[in-house]
């Protein structure tokens, strides 16, 4: 899939010091390799991380331009996060993605992003706004009518001066939608005020993956203006990881004027949960059924930081019991991404993408869990597949579906990531 | 071709070789009369102390002069410069980028210097084209903004490491010359007004070699006036001047940039591959040992340079390194930097001696000329009437010769693309396949190759992290290629790093610090290099015999 020269070149050295922070640049570089170590695409095309920033220093801005590894990095900044110099690759690989002619980026990366642009819904799988609206009120119909507890249930749409904006992962209304509904459950049980939109409901952003900035920027800009439109104070990120990355960067990247504040869901099942509002609690976890958690890339070492990582440790071990919690190593800002992020899995790279994911599969074959909880669509898809893939006995679940579970909530029909252990004990 | 029976070994054991002409010195004069004498079919054996262009072959700006450099002070080597310059870059494409060059003048240098470089150059028959100050930061985005004056003239950049390397390689070929590094000469043996035998010392393995010759050519750059007084000449008489550079981590310009002023210190600067080179200082020495960089001298060369591309100030130094240069004595020369850069044959026939000569002084752009006017000496001293082919014979371009290019080895493994061929030294990416072509086919090999023999045959230990990383790993691999045995390696490889550090102690400041702290922890902490004991490690810190190879 390497594209044919001529293609424009990047001159990455002169690059670099525009985009790089000062004392930030490659002049620092020690060549030690804690990046290439550290990085779960290094080896893959022959590349690294340090082959990345040496060659940018020997001026083989041709190689570098077209080198299909762009693509296998995943953007996930470990590299920059281990650096004794802090150099941040990701930001040169961002921009050789950019410079790929549309037509030879990978295709299913491009195709998303122009699916986002096709409507005002902003979705990677172009699901338009009144399809959108259809399934919301479908799936609220079932549910009231099959789950006598929550035959008040609501999701509302377009609700003007609503405190939270929720967005939402396309996947669901378009592919799985009974998976929608835990969700609501728990924001009608702490009688959060809170809100759908027809437009710009959508949480991927395969623009950013594609290097394309001014695609970036519309998408974001119509979320911006869609939050902004319905007067709500805080744009809650459900659990998606590069949903929030996309949207907290491309605000301060682009300079749009957003009149709300940008939240996580995890922050907040962790606050309802210390208020009492979720009270959730292990002892259904008769068994001692083990449980660890992945932390994305996207909203823990590339936003958050470690706050985040302990958010989600203090929700898991609330609802599987702290002996029943192996963290995997390394983990928190350290961890390791999967190999689902920067639009990997929509790259076309399967074999690529499952060599970048042997790493994470062994390290979660090490912490011998049954299940991996984590608040990201991506890495949810991504670690099922390498899974299969290496013949791994784990599961992979919704934070949303285990509290639901927790609380003794979780619908029939909402049970579709549970393992035969958790069905039984269900039954 | 002649075909010498290379080693006899002596009832007691002691080696000899012979040849028709040894040459002492192997800086790229040495290397030049090799592959000149070859060509002739004139077998010889080249030697060294140390290594090729361990003097200041080696320790140079790497810049092919147009001679727009000496338009001022001495009109006959800018000529000269300009002839050879134009032929090199026609016959040794490889080893030479044509960078083109500037001559720039800054606020407070003198304006009718500057205005009469053109009319100089003319006479000359330099090209100099006039830039508009425009034009020249145009071409040179770093050019300070208090440039006044600018002009640009065919200055080109020339590597002198892959020059001296193809011409052994070639005379190697041509007719079975010798090259062999680390032998040192402790005297000669004479007889009826000739030398019959150098007799001397191979300082790696502390062992005895006597070498025959018909004829011997002292090219030994600085150390000539030292072998022409082993030799009983007194005729040759040098003054030492020492010059320090800086390696920066990035290439600061295309074009070579010289200070359009009577030469001084800091005013040039030559871009190397991917780096540049910054000096020189003159400073005038008595003694040709332990000649280090100095802070002062370091400084000095960046606040000059800095006049000129301001961004010298603050840019990130590799390391700095220093050389004497062999200036002929003349007299009434006050001034080292007036005294002529020409070059001298001494035939040494008012000495007593018949088959011995001395070349020495010029510049790295005046090799090839210097080689021709001692071999045409040789030559007819041995009655060979064969013409010098170096003006018009291009230079081979050997496959084990190329990997001192920068570009060289990272283009060749990507376009391998072999997962299995593993870089040993990520800094400038050359690949354990590039070593094993090195240990196999480069000049000079010998059986047991020391890692700065390596290094001076590649790119290897010249990016930032200066050895602390592809040292071990190149090390590693030769112990698991068996090529080292018990403590060998570490020797060679505390050898290696002692030379890096030697180049790094005058630029380290901010954050190559904490990279030093790194390097000694690995190192020290780890390998534990400096507790180690090792008796040939020993004796060479006792014989502090010159300066780093770059």
């Amino acid at each position: 899939m390497k594209p044919e020269l001529p293609m424009a070149t990047i001159n990455f050295k002169q690059a670099a010091l525009e985009l790089l922070p000062k004392g930030a640049n490659f002049e620092a570089c020690l060549s030690c390799g804690l990046c290439s170590s550290g990085c779960p695409a290094a080896g893959i095309e022959n590349m690294d991380p340090r082959k990345f920033i040496r060659m940018a220093m020997l001026d083989m801005n041709t190689e570098l331009s077209t080198t299909p590894w762009v693509w296998c990095c995943t953007l996930c900044r470990r590299c920059q996060h281990i650096c004794p110099m802090s150099i941040d690759v990701s930001a040169l690989v961002f921009l050789a993605r950019g410079n790929w002619p549309e037509d030879k980026k990978p295709s299913g990366i491009v195709r998303s992003c122009q699916l986002a642009r096709s409507n005002d819904s902003t979705s990677a799988m172009g699901m338009p706004p009144s399809d959108f609206t259809f399934i919301v009120g479908d799936v609220l119909e079932e549910v009231r009518a099959m789950q006598p507890a929550f035959k008040h249930l609501q999701a509302p749409m377009d609700k003007h001066g609503a405190h939270f904006f929720v967005n939402q992962n396309s996947r669901e209304p378009m592919s799985e939608p009974e998976e929608l509904a835990p969700l609501w459950k728990i924001l009608d049980l702490v009688g959060a005020d809170w809100t759908y939109s027809s437009k710009g409901w959508a949480a991927e952003n395969f623009c950013m993956f594609s290097g394309n900035e001014e695609a970036w920027r519309e998408v974001v800009k119509t979320r911006v203006d869609a939050v902004n439109e319905l007067g709500c104070q805080v744009w809650l990120n459900t659990e998606c990881g590069h949903s929030y990355y996309t949207m907290w960067q491309g605000i301060k990247r682009f300079g749009l004027e957003a009149h709300f504040r940008l939240e996580s869901l995890i922050t907040y099942y962790a606050k309802w949960i210390r208020e009492g509002k979720l009270p959730v609690n292990a002892d259904w976890n008769t068994k001692g059924i083990k449980f660890t958690v992945q932390d994305p890339c996207m909203i823990v070492r590339k936003a958050y930081g470690d706050a985040m990582a302990e958010e989600m440790r203090f929700v898991v071990k609330t609802l599987v019991g702290e002996e029943n919690f192996i963290d995997m190593q390394p983990n928190r800002s350290a961890n390791y991404c999967c190999g689902g992020g920067g639009g990997f899995l929509q790259a076309g790279m399967t074999e690529h993408r499952r060599t970048y994911g042997k790493r994470k599969f062994d390290q979660i074959a090490v912490t011998g869990a049954a299940y991996v909880l984590t608040p990201c669509h991506n890495c949810h898809s991504q670690m099922i597949d390498i899974g299969r893939c290496y013949g791994g006995h784990y599961q992979v679940i919704h934070f949303w579906t285990l509290i639901c579970l927790s609380l003794g909530i979780l619908g029939k029909n909402e049970r579709m990531y549970l393992g035969p252990e958790l069905r039984a004990l269900l039954a | 071709m002649s075909s010498f029976p290379l080693h006899n070994a002596t009832r007691s054991g002691e080696a000899i070789l012979e040849t028709e002409v040894l040459i002492i010195g192997g800086g790229v004069t040495g290397a030049g009369i090799m592959r000149d004498l070859a060509l002739r079919g004139i077998h010889c054996i080249l030697i060294d102390r140390r290594d090729l262009c361990a003097g200041a072959s080696g320790g140079n700006h790497g810049l092919l002069h147009s001679g727009g450099r000496y338009v001022f002070t001495d009109p006959h080597s800018a000529s000269e410069c300009r002839r050879e310059g134009e032929l090199l870059k026609r016959l040794a494409p490889q080893c030479i980028e044509e960078t083109g060059g500037m001559f720039v003048a800054v606020d407070g240098d003198n304006p009718e210097f500057a205005e009469q470089f053109p009319e100089l150059c003319r006479r000359a028959e330099i090209s100099c084209e006039a830039l508009t100050v425009t034009e020249a930061r145009n071409l040179e985005p770093l050019l300070s903004d208090k440039v006044f004056k600018a002009y640009r003239v065919p200055d080109a950049a020339v590597d002198p490491f892959h020059l001296a390397l193809e011409h052994v390689n070639h005379a190697q070929a041509l007719n079975g010359s010798v090259y062999r590094p680390h032998m040192e000469v402790l005297r000669f043996e004479k007889a009826g007004g000739e030398i019959r035998a150098a007799i001397c010392r191979d300082n790696r393995t502390r062992t005895s070699i006597t070498i025959r010759a018909r004829q011997v050519v002292n090219a030994s750059g600085a150390w000539a006036m030292n072998i022409a007084r082993l030799a009983g000449c007194t005729d040759v008489r040098l003054l030492y001047s020492k010059g320090t550079l800086l390696i920066s981590h990035d290439r600061m310009a295309h074009h070579v940039i010289n200070r359009l002023r009577p030469p001084g210190d800091g005013d040039i600067l030559v871009p190397g591959g991917t780096v540049s080179l910054l000096g020189t200082t003159s400073t005038r020495v008595d003694d040709l040992e332990m000649v280090v960089p100095t802070v002062e001298e370091v400084d000095r060369n960046i606040r000059e340079g800095a006049a000129m591309i301001p961004a010298l100030a603050a840019a990130r130094y590799i390391r700095a390194f220093s050389r004497v240069r062999p200036l002929l004595q003349t007299a009434g020369t006050a001034e080292d930097r007036a005294a002529t850069r020409g070059y001298a044959l001494f035939d040494h026939a008012t000495q007593g001696v018949t088959n011995f000569c001395t070349i020495t002084g010029g510049k790295l752009t005046t090799f090839r000329l210097m080689a021709e006017k001692a071999s045409d000496l040789v030559a007819a001293r041995l009655g060979n009437e064969q013409a010098c082919e170096t003006s018009s014979l291009p230079l081979p371009d050997g496959a084990a010769s190329r990997w001192t290019d920068p570009g060289a080895s990272p283009k060749y493994w990507y376009q391998a693309n072999k997962p299995d061929d593993m870089i040993l030294c990520e800094c400038e990416m050359v690949p354990q396949s590039a070593i094993d072509q090195i240990i196999a086919g480069a000049p000079g090999i010998a059986e047991e190759m020391t890692l700065e023999a390596i290094a001076l045959r590649s790119r290897v230990g010249k990016g930032p992290c200066q050895g602390s990383f592809c040292g071990i790993r190149i090390c590693s691999y030769l112990y698991d290629q068996g090529h080292y045995r018990d403590a060998i390696g570490l020797a060679h490889l505390r050898e290696f790093l002692d030379e890096r550090f030697k180049g790094q102690r005058t630029v380290i400041w901010g954050q190559q610090a904490a990279q030093l702290e790194l390097a000694e922890a690995l190192h020290c902490g780890l390998l534990g290099l400096d507790t180690l004991e090792d008796g040939r490690s020993m004796a060479r810190i006792n014989d502090p015999a010159g300066d780093a190879h770059e």
